[in-house]
């Protein structure tokens, strides 16, 4: 079912979900994408508009995760968007696997949402953009293929994901040098101080 | 566990520290005694200190304590911190050996200088040389407790968790009462969904530490964490298992104690009760009366969380009302 659709990944989700597994380096951190599903004849494509970081604790990576998903469900239907996808970031630098726990919340969103989308941070493709002007996410894709198993898809040269706004890597760069990361705020962290906002609004004026 | 004065303190001498008015010492003496996680800026501040041979002469004795943390700062940022490579210009590993090389000058054939340098052998990766060290120093010094969490910490760091649950179940079979070991068990149960040994562990540190309102939360989210994947993956087969009611509602039990413990003040505790309310309510449809909810406690908690997101984030107020509308515990 995914084979024949493209992923396209926003500027704001990105940036957003970089920047959130940067200011937790040490642990796991993980969180909602939003988006919608455009049809442009044969071809469909998941757009991911935005992201919800979600949370960082070690202890588990669900706290209240059915409270987040009730209310970031509700706040962004009147806005036309619905959760699409989910992205983990490992605690470990060099761990490209996609872990249990990842995949049950990746099962999760896919009953609602058959061509829900799964990203992995992946440190090294982080790192490697650093020297050249690398147009690439840095992220792995993964979709549920038929035999109801998390598929990692596209990676070098396919063209299944794709950043939306072609600088989005350079924007990327820009916020991480100024330490943008200490100002996002994640479900978790509302939890603990419910001023805190989990829309980051304002992050990116 | 750090106090809220305590790290008020600390984030205001951050940020005196961060925009040049002076205190790095006092800031590191903080960190060091508190020990939060902020390797970047320790690593920033100590090594300005050092490279400066007045300040450092200034230190005294102290002189030897601030490489030391240094050393581990750096072996962190090194380690973890992708963002390093981007901001710091500095040659880390450069640092690193620096520092273990001056303490191990100082005080040549120390234990503690031992233990930097098997720390700095694991910051490279070097796991293999690493045991060996640690193998060595262990032989004189049996009972070392840092040594052996600094192994299974490199079990931890190669993804062999279940090496990792194995020597630290032996440890605790030693150290039993230290409960940043049966924390750091517990998380690792969790991250193997192996939920009701995490709970286990738990169970021992609510003994121990009866009032610490975290442990109640931890104990309460393991017992339910189970479930809600069971629920979620069968959720056409709507699973009425006895043993999913009992864990919710020992569950509930104790975000209700969590939530007392800290005085009605627990988000976290206080959602926790709605939840397991509603699942609950779920769960005993159609049961007789005798059997379903009866107290006031849910609607306690849901009155108490509308009251404060009314207070203090009065725009996500809508969203929250209308969850507890469906869960029919507000009206």
């Amino acid at each position: 079912m995914a084979a024949d659709c493209c992923y396209e990944v926003s500027q704001i989700a990105y940036v957003k979900l970089v920047l959130h597994a940067l200011k937790h380096p040490s642990s796991a951190v993980n969180g909602l994408l939003l988006g919608r599903l455009r049809q442009d004849g044969s071809t469909a494509t998941v757009e991911v508009a935005d992201a919800v970081p979600l949370s960082h604790a070690q202890i588990g990576l669900l706290p209240a995760l059915e409270i987040a998903l009730i209310q970031i469900e509700e706040h962004f239907e009147a806005e036309g968007l619905s959760v699409v996808g989910y992205y983990h970031a490992n605690e470990r630098h060099n761990d490209l696997e996609l872990g249990n726990a990842a995949k049950k919340i990746g099962d999760h969103i896919f009953r609602f949402f058959p061509r829900a989308a799964v990203l992995l941070l992946d440190n090294n493709k982080l790192q490697k953009l650093k020297t050249g002007k690398g147009r690439d996410p840095a992220v792995q894709l993964y979709t549920r293929d038929s035999s109801r198993s998390w598929r990692q898809t596209g990676s070098d040269g396919s063209n299944q994901l794709t950043l939306k706004e072609p600088a989005a890597n350079i924007v990327l760069f820009d916020y991480i040098s100024s330490e943008k990361w200490q100002q996002i705020v994640d479900f978790d962290d509302h939890l603990d101080d419910i001023s805190k906002d989990w829309l980051n609004p304002g992050l990116f004026d | 566990m750090v106090g809220a004065e305590e790290a008020a303190r600390l984030d205001r001498l951050e940020i005196q520290v961060e925009n040049g008015g002076g205190g790095a010492w006092e800031y590191l003496c903080l960190v060091h005694k508190l020990k939060p996680r902020r390797s970047d800026k320790v690593l920033k501040h100590g090594l300005a200190i050092l490279n400066d041979p007045k300040a450092r002469s200034n230190l005294g004795g102290e002189e030897w304590t601030l490489y030391e943390q240094v050393a581990f700062a750096a072996f962190d940022c090194q380690q973890h911190n992708v963002a390093k490579v981007f901001s710091l210009s500095l040659p880390l590993p450069l640092h690193m050996c620096d520092c273990v090389a001056v303490l191990s000058k100082e005080f040549p054939g120390s234990l503690r200088v031992g233990r930097l340098e098997g720390m700095l052998l694991e910051a490279e990766n070097s796991w293999a040389e690493a045991e060996k060290v640690y193998a060595r120093l262990l032989e004189d010094n049996p009972l070392d407790q840092i040594i052996y969490k600094r192994k299974v910490a490199i079990a931890k760091a190669q993804g062999d968790l279940k090496v990792a649950v194995d020597f630290l179940n032996k440890y605790l079979e030693i150290f039993m009462s230290d409960h940043d070991a049966w924390r750091e068990l517990a998380e690792i149960y969790v991250s193997l969904q192996m939920y009701k040994q995490a709970a286990f562990c738990y169970e021992e540190l609510l003994l121990s530490q009866p009032t610490v309102s975290l442990y109640h939360l931890a104990y309460a989210e393991a017992s339910s964490l189970q479930l809600w994947f069971l629920l979620t993956a069968f959720i056409e087969q709507v699973l009425y298992t006895m043993g999913g009611l009992e864990n919710l509602l020992t569950a509930k039990k104790y975000y209700a104690s969590a939530t007392t413990l800290s005085g009605g003040k627990n988000t976290r505790a206080l959602y926790g009760i709605c939840l397991c309310s509603a699942a609950i309510s779920q769960l005993t449809k159609g049961r007789s009366k005798e059997e379903k909810e009866s107290s006031d406690l849910p609607s306690l908690a849901a009155e108490a969380l509308l009251r404060d997101y009314k207070y203090r984030a009065p725009k996500k107020l809508p969203l929250l009302n209308s969850m507890l509308k469906n869960m029919k515990l507000s009206s």
